[in-house]
């Protein structure tokens, strides 16, 4: 189920801003790799570069060797790559159950109206990532920021993912809630996902990557294993802000 | 998509209701309940774009008058019999969809509206100024060829049309289609993340809203044996139908419905007593009323009232 994920000299420019400046990297199959780096490095830039949401002003982007930056987002989303976002987007007015069943449909017109979806799966997946059955119904106004967070991850699971980026997925929970996702984050690597993941708690991302790839001003500063990288002195010397 | 027997009941008392409703009231009435009928079509049909997918349009007038004017034209002018201006009216009603969509693959909000609003201004400008001898210019058409005779028949047909829109519309909303294009109005982006293509979904809320409009709009001058500009490109034609969709209760298909006759009834009923433009006065703070107290609209009250007689049981 897992994907490569191989990216080439990519480079993004906004007016006189370099913000991704000839960055390369590759994810193995089943890896999960931390990109790390300041604010302001580049590294939400990165993903949605990824997803196609901005496109790249040069460099390419690979998914199992096959080249996706002329793919749409929603095509790039059917071939297995997804994302979460630092600031959860769920449906406002849909229940737990029925914002799961948008990422779980067809992008087919036809096949939304006369097929009815996997109901079953739904439920499958809001459990899974650790709601109760009561909170199926429940509207996303009710929820905590972690449920939020766990909401946007079995959407996004929903739409059966080889290869997830997560933004941030720490960010505004509490330590509870942290373990949470933590898990949930473990069990996906045990069935062999691949992981390209945001943080800025180092503590609780460690444990969940099998490498570090850090940034800074879009280029890349270091890569290898977490240690390695967050002792390299150019990468304290960009979160310290002294060059 | 599942259906609930009470739906199914409350659709066949609403048939049935309206089938035996000429033996139970006189033709004035009869004759409102068209009006209620066609407003209850261009509200619905504003309703699939506007009230699901969250593009406010305030240019729906723009779609009617395609329909209507492409029929009323071909008719008159050509000759054509309206089996086939009808249909080909409502084809062009579809293009005319199209039109409205391209501004709403850039902008939304505010900005979307004012360009709807602009199209429907240009269109009420260029048929005037554009070959009047074929648009009638400033004072329209008239003479155009019914479809129906009296009262009874113009309100079986009117009905027949908006039972058959209403109903087809809530079945398919009904579906995952209903909850992806609601979702669109929600949160665009996140329906782009779940790995749906947003245009397509679009054009096809454009397109199904235009084929309503279209047919709404052709069928109703047929009706009414002719075309007014100033009629039909009026603000307040325009209010009219955002009205009915919103204090009936947006994105609900039955909402707009519910609107449309409340509207239209409230409307003739002020009549008597308000016989000028007053009446919109009165129908402005009842809508402004409803709102506040209920922003989901009529529906949304009926549903709480039901919900709470299903509790005391």
């Amino acid at each position: 189920m897992s994907v490569s994920l191989a990216v080439t000299g990519l480079v993004k420019r906004f007016g006189g801003l370099l913000a991704t400046d000839d960055l390369s990297f590759r994810i193995d199959p089943g890896e999960s790799v931390g990109l790390i780096g300041p604010n302001g490095a580049g590294k939400t830039t990165v993903f949605s570069q990824i997803m196609g949401e901005h496109r790249q002003t040069s460099g390419t982007i690979g998914l199992d060797g096959e080249e996706i930056s002329g793919l749409s987002t929603s095509a790039r989303i059917r071939r297995g790559v997804c994302r979460t976002y630092q600031v959860p987007r769920p449906f406002p007015d849909l229940t737990v159950a029925e914002n799961v069943r948008v990422g779980q449909m067809p992008d087919s017109i036809w096949e939304m109206i006369t097929r009815s979806g996997d109901r079953q799966r739904e439920v499958e997946l809001a459990l899974s990532v650790g709601f109760a059955k009561g909170d199926l119904d429940r509207k996303p106004s009710e929820l905590s920021m972690g449920n939020l967070r766990k909401l946007e991850m079995a959407r996004t699971l929903a739409t059966e993912p080889r290869l997830m980026l997560l933004d941030e997925v720490f960010a505004g929970l509490t330590a509870a809630e942290i373990s949470v996702i933590a898990e949930l984050v473990q069990s996906l690597r045990a069935d062999g996902m691949t992981f390209l993941i945001v943080s800025h708690d180092l503590k609780a991302l460690e444990p969940l990557i099998d490498r570090a790839i850090a940034i800074d001003r879009g280029a890349k500063v270091a890569e290898g294993p977490y240690l390695d990288v967050i002792k390299n002195p150019r990468v304290r010397a960009s979160y310290l802000g002294t060059s | 998509m599942r259906l609930r027997w009470h739906h199914l009941a409350l659709w066949a008392a609403l048939v049935l209701g309206m089938l035996l409703l000429p033996y139970l009231v006189g033709n004035g009435t009869l004759r409102t309940m068209i009006f209620a009928n066609y407003l209850a079509i261009f509200a619905i049909s504003w309703d699939v774009l506007s009230g699901r997918t969250g593009y406010v349009s305030f240019g729906h007038p723009f779609l009617i008058g395609i329909g209507a004017y492409t029929t009323a034209i071909l008719t008159k002018r050509f000759d054509v019999p309206v089996e086939i201006s009808i249909p080909l009216a409502v084809v062009a009603t579809m293009v005319g969809g199209l039109i409205v969509l391209l501004p709403a693959l850039r902008i939304k909000g505010s900005y979307f509206a004012l360009v709807t609003l602009a199209f429907m201004e240009l269109m009420y400008q260029l048929v005037q100024v554009i070959r009047p001898d074929l648009t009638g210019g400033t004072r329209g058409m008239s003479g155009l060829p019914t479809l129906t005779r009296g009262a009874v028949n113009g309100f079986y047909l009117s009905t027949a049309l908006m039972l058959a829109i209403a109903i087809s519309m809530w079945l398919l909303m009904r579906t995952r289609l209903g909850i992806a294009l609601a979702a669109i109005g929600m949160n665009e982006e996140s329906v782009r993340g779940s790995g749906l293509s947003v245009t397509r979904l679009k054009t096809f809320a454009f397109i199904t809203s235009a084929f309503i409009a279209g047919l709404g709009g052709a069928f109703y001058i047929h009706y009414l044996g002719s075309i007014a500009p100033r009629a039909l490109f009026d603000i307040n034609f325009l209010f009219t139908i955002i009205v009915a969709a919103l204090i009936g209760g947006a994105g609900t298909v039955v909402g707009p419905l519910i609107g449309a006759f409340f509207l239209t009834f409230l409307l003739e009923f002020l009549r008597p007593y308000l016989p000028g433009a007053e009446r919109y006065f009165v129908y402005g703070g009842m809508a402004l009323l409803i709102y506040m107290y209920q922003p989901k609209g009529i529906i949304a009250l009926f549903e709480a009232g039901l919900g709470r007689l299903g509790r005391s049981r």
